[in-house]
């Protein structure tokens, strides 16, 4: 086993035996580490392995929060059935604005995505009948009756289990020529062309998978937050899921797993200093571009010389039986 | 195989055909439109009028990567190996379309997945050791040297087994030992595996050894074709470029 495994076993260690020695609040802060985990994975495949600069993340993370309290608790769809829905909605949201998005790149791209997430953003403003305006929507906290468990350490649990599945997916697929296809059109479409890639369809494909992961996070995060608001998913949220993404190193798995779990950090210890937050994340994206360009994940590479789903020696002529 | 086009604004009504399993070397003076040829010919420009033939059916107006899957690939002229892959990857991303592994097969790690993949990395190995670049397997593709990368390219092309290979100046920045044994793999490429190559070089030693047809293009037209012997006793050649060229390798020497 490599180090890059031993580290996640850890993290996923030190995640499941959390709730062994933490508080209510410890609990809250743990669980939110693992709902932005799935957004900065999500995020990560985007713009770190595809390399499409696009904005459009928090507004999905929001779509799902809103598709989960709309299913769940309007509709009273159960909530095993609504998040996975939540997901599928952001993942159709998020497709239909990435197909004219897709023929941008570079500023446009990154223009037409901002402006996508302001709309967004207004549209949960002022949507009221639907979105209940600037006051939100209650989401009531998940049950798990017939099991002996509370609700907070149940949706734990359950966010860890999503988090985790999410991540060893995703580094699957990353490992694959998928993950290559995806590296390929970063570095140039016009070679990933004459690999026989097809540059549309893996970035539509890049869109979609990081658009279900904010879709399955929003509704991950709506009944842990009892609340759905528009300002959870506002430009600082952008920000707040850029640090994520930078500061644990761009195109890096365990990075955007390490950034996210920072950032929250981060965030908690500020929560006295609401306005300096702004300022300490667009900071921390600044200070990482220049000084530590791979972020922490990069770090580690070169302190311990890890190895992650890309970048991996493939041994030679290890030959099975057919 | 035929190559035909004809009225494109950089290539002014250009016929070109090229004999099944040859080294076909294309030489000119730059802007001779050389590139762009190349660049129609793998759907990366598209030609205003004419076709282009590839075993009889036509590939003109096919997307780029429909036309490399058809088996046409290249190398470019400035490289195009993606950091943050090692080599070995990137010579697997040659292999894309072999690999038919689906979105969900790929993400759940199904076993046949994985046999696919240990396949394509020993495909992408032996590829890389053909070419003479197996030691460089592990390393970064953004760490090689600008000669490294170029043969690595043709290591990423070849791994696909194409019926044409498409070579953009392989010899740029090459030492001349290594066009010494760039010339060895393209005929030991051309002759073990049939494969048809269509060079751009600005090397006149290289092109007039392995070249077994040679093409002079000029302004963006083609003004003589013929055995190496042919044309460089073409006076309209030595005037057009190789005089030039040949000067230049005389005052080089």
């Amino acid at each position: 086993m490599n180090r890059f495994w031993r580290l996640m076993l850890a993290c996923l260690l030190l995640a499941a035996l959390l709730p062994l020695v933490a508080d209510r609040y410890t609990l809250f802060v743990g669980n939110a580490m693992l709902v932005q985990v799935i957004l900065a994975v999500g995020l990560n495949l985007l713009v770190g392995y595809a390399g499409l600069l696009a904005f459009v993340n928090g507004a999905l993370f929001g779509v799902g929060a809103y598709a989960v309290a709309l299913l769940r608790d309007t509709l009273h769809v159960p909530y095993w059935l609504a998040l996975p829905a939540a997901g599928v909605v952001a993942m159709i949201v998020g497709v239909t604005v990435a197909l004219p998005a897709l023929r941008l790149s570079g500023l446009y791209l990154a223009l037409a995505t901002i402006a996508f997430a302001q709309f967004a953003l207004w549209a949960f403003m002022h949507w009221d009948p639907l979105t209940g305006g600037p006051s939100g929507i209650k989401v009531l906290p998940i049950e798990f009756s017939p099991l002996p468990i509370s609700s907070g350490l149940g949706f734990y649990y359950l966010s860890l289990l999503v988090a985790a599945a999410i991540c060893w997916l995703t580094r699957n697929l990353l490992r694959s020529r998928i993950g290559r296809a995806f590296v390929a059109i970063r570095e140039s479409e016009t070679a990933a062309e004459s690999m026989a890639i097809d540059v549309t369809r893996t970035k539509t494909l890049a869109y979609a998978l990081a658009a279900l992961y904010a879709g399955i996070a929003g509704g991950l995060f709506a009944p842990l937050l009892g609340l759905v608001v528009p300002e959870s998913y506002d430009l600082f949220q952008v920000v707040f899921q850029f640090a994520m993404v930078v500061v644990g190193g761009l195109g890096s798995l365990a990075g955007a797993v390490l950034g996210a779990a920072l950032m929250v950090w981060l965030q908690e210890g500020l929560r006295a200093f609401k306005d300096l937050q702004e300022i300490a994340f667009g900071g921390l994206i600044l200070l990482t571009v220049l000084f530590l360009p791979g972020g922490v994940a990069g770090l580690l590479r070169n302190r311990l010389g890890w190895r992650e789903p890309l970048r991996r020696p493939v041994p030679r002529g290890l030959m099975r039986p057919r | 195989m035929s190559i035909a086009f004809g009225g494109v604004v950089a290539l002014d009504r250009v016929d070109l055909a090229v004999a099944d399993g040859v080294i076909h070397g294309i030489i000119g003076p730059n802007g001779a439109g050389k590139t762009t040829l190349l660049n129609v010919i793998t759907g990366i420009a598209r030609p205003d009028t004419g076709d282009i033939l590839l075993h009889g059916s036509s590939i003109v107006g096919l997307k780029a990567n429909l036309i490399a899957a058809a088996g046409i690939r290249r190398t470019f002229q400035t490289s195009l190996l993606c950091k943050g892959m090692t080599v070995l990857e990137n010579v697997m991303a040659g292999l894309h379309v072999k690999l038919r592994a689906g979105m969900l097969a790929a993400a759940l790690g199904l076993r046949a997945v994985w046999r696919d993949e240990q396949d394509a990395a020993d495909a992408a190995h032996a590829a890389l050791d053909y070419v003479g670049a197996g030691a460089l397997a592990e390393r970064d593709g953004g760490e090689l040297s600008f000669g490294q990368q170029r043969i690595v390219e043709i290591a990423r092309a070849l791994v696909s087994e194409p019926r044409v290979l498409l070579l953009d100046e392989p010899a740029v920045g090459l030492s001349p030992d290594r066009v010494t044994q760039l010339d060895a793999l393209l005929r030991r490429i051309r002759d073990d595996r049939g494969v048809t190559i269509i060079m751009i070089e600005h090397v006149i030693r290289l092109v007039v050894d392995v070249c077994d047809r040679i093409t002079v293009m000029s302004s963006g037209r083609p003004i003589a074709e013929g055995t190496a012997d042919e044309v460089t006793r073409n006076t309209e050649v030595i005037e057009a470029y190789l005089g030039s060229a040949l000067n230049a390798v005389d005052r080089r020497a």
